[in-house]
């Protein structure tokens, strides 16, 4: 049971760095490596409004929301605006290079350790024989709600139709009017703000740090690249199931009752990525095109 | 004087694995971002074999299995993936091997290293092992240099640019990848021969991913694919890093610093040669 319970909180997170990540590239067709470190930007500017400013946690997590929103407008016009129409690989070397800057700030700017944004877990619940915090649990709570409403904009609001149809028939969806680079802005800024959020998930349920940037990305596209790239409840669901593996790997005894040392469980979505390109190339949720 | 050779060392260390990693990313436009992993396929073996048996030339041969192999798997790989997959899957594969030899403290010595690496005989002296590292780093620059320019050089280049026309004229695929990927697993050795042992450390904070940053600002920089462009741009990118630590800066503000020097040369060299990074293909 606090395998499953751990699986939807760590799940919950990986869901909202991801879903993001696979808007931008079903609509713009790029990788962005600086993704894990949008989080961060997040992460730590919640953390310095709240513990370091004293603003309340409600607006500090506003003032995350809104920076990681403005951080990942620039990334769009200095890493992505400037390279994707010209080479749609440029943008994998160019938000290389800006995470790398972005990597730079938080230990010049934040220090090296690990920070938390909130000091107490906010007390506990038990269910069955586990044991969840009531901060887990809005977390949580709040993740599926966040994923509903990007749900119910994509699939019931003119915004979604059109967004749908520049992922499915891009020249299409240009030659009947859609204003491409508009809705590319506004996809990868709204991408930003999952990655801020995810960030600040992950500075409330556990801590940040400089160095779990990098990780953090690929943990993403682990979820992107098993979900289907451009699938986001294909991308949803695989962030849950990767989640799952992570904790049963480091928590069910595996061989002569021996246990996998923690330190893999990182390693988890990295393996999960290289069997599921290995293998399945377009993913496990992926439905089978029609040929002629 | 010391402070000169250092960067002579440096310079001899960086270029070795520089020129194998242009020639697969630079000039066979192949995204492999997973050459420190082949640098950790090379360096932990060949050391660790130096430590259970003294000897260097057991030590090396381990070194190139390790990186031949890991080479051959992502050159299979390359065969198989998109572009964009196969540079995915080989940061996870950098990520997961840097993991591994974190983790598993019995056979690596996890965050402790190796330490102690005994350098070869002759060696010991720094007077010694510039002599040594440029001499091989010279010797390996002329061989990529005549590779290049063979009519191996202009396949690797033809695939790059038309892959379906170039197959069609006869050029095997495999093979080439194979030869590059083989290639550069041996300029990984090489470089990794001479850093380790001069600092007697093999440590796993000498493998982190901001190591791949500074080869790709080289590459970038100098030119992908251009032999002398990536030298040129090793000398005065690493001639430049190792001058950061002469500003009056404390420690801790250092690493940062050149990550951001790196960060911002590298965004400046991409869009500088935006055009040209990865080619339009050119149409009759």
């Amino acid at each position: 049971m606090q395998l499953l319970i751990n699986a939807l909180i760590g799940g919950s997170f990986a869901a909202l760095l991801a879903g993001g990540l696979t808007l931008v590239y079903g609509v713009l067709r790029v990788f962005n490596i600086s993704h894990g470190q949008l989080a961060l930007v997040g992460g730590y500017t919640t953390w310095w409004l709240h513990q370091v400013a004293h603003v309340p946690l409600v607006p500090s997590i506003l003032g995350g929301v809104l920076t990681a929103a403005f951080v990942t407008w620039i990334c769009f016009e200095v890493a992505i605006a400037p390279f994707y129409r010209r080479h749609p690989f440029l943008p994998l070397v160019s938000t290389i290079a800006f995470s790398i800057i972005l990597d730079a700030f938080f230990p010049l700017l934040f220090g090296e350790s690990t920070k938390s944004i909130v000091n107490s877990s906010g007390g506990t619940m038990a269910i069955g024989d586990a044991l969840i915090t009531y901060h887990q649990l809005i977390l949580i709570a709040f993740t599926l709600v966040l994923l509903a409403c990007t749900g119910l904009i994509l699939f019931a609001t003119p915004f979604g139709r059109r967004v749908r149809a520049s992922v499915q028939q891009p020249e299409a969806a240009r030659s009947l009017g859609i204003a491409s680079g508009r809705l590319h802005r506004i996809v990868f800024i709204s991408s930003g703000v999952l990655a801020g959020l995810a960030g600040i998930y992950m500075g409330i349920d556990q801590n940040i740090s400089p160095a779990f940037s990098f990780p953090l990305t690929i943990r993403a596209y682990a979820a992107v690249i098993a979900g289907g790239k451009d699938n986001l409840w294909g991308t949803v669901l695989a962030a849950y199931i990767i989640s799952l593996l992570e904790q049963m790997a480091v928590g069910l005894p595996w061989w002569f009752g021996s246990y996998i040392p923690a330190g893999y469980q990182g390693s988890v979505a990295l393996v999960v990525v290289m069997v599921v390109l290995l293998f399945l190339p377009n993913g496990l949720f992926t439905p089978r095109s029609r040929t002629a | 004087m010391d402070y000169i050779l250092h960067v002579i060392i440096i310079i001899a260390s960086t270029l070795c694995n520089a020129l194998g990693i242009n020639l697969v990313f630079g000039k066979g436009k192949i995204f492999h971002f997973g050459s420190v992993a082949v640098s950790i396929a090379a360096t932990y073996p060949m050391y660790l074999v130096v430590e259970a048996t003294g000897s260097y030339m057991y030590g090396i041969t381990a070194g190139l299995v390790g990186a031949l192999l890991l080479s051959l798997f992502i050159a299979l790989l390359a065969l198989r993936l998109a572009p964009d997959g196969l540079g995915v899957l080989t940061i996870a594969l950098h990520l997961t091997l840097l993991s591994v030899v974190a983790t598993w403290i019995s056979v690596t010595h996890g965050a402790g290293g190796i330490t102690n690496v005994p350098r070869m005989f002759g060696l010991e002296s720094i007077e010694s092992f510039a002599v040594v590292s440029c001499v091989i780093a010279v010797v390996w620059f002329i061989i990529i240099f005549l590779i290049d320019r063979s009519p191996y050089g202009r396949k690797l280049e033809a695939l790059a640019e038309q892959e379906w026309y170039a197959s069609a004229l006869g050029i095997r695929r495999a093979t080439i990848y194979i030869v590059a990927f083989s290639l550069a697993a041996v300029g990984a050795l090489l470089s990794n021969l001479i850093s380790e042992q001069y600092f007697r450390l093999v440590h796993p904070s000498n493998f982190q991913y901001v190591f791949f940053i500074f080869y790709i600002a080289i590459i970038v920089a100098g030119k992908p694919g251009s032999v002398i462009g990536v030298t040129i741009s090793t000398i005065a990118l690493t001639i430049l890093r190792e001058s950061l630590r002469f500003l009056p800066l404390p420690i801790t503000a250092l690493g940062p610093l050149r990550l951001l020097l790196f960060g911002l040369i590298l965004l400046i060299a991409v869009w500088w040669r935006r055009d040209t990074l990865f080619p339009v293909k050119r149409s009759v």
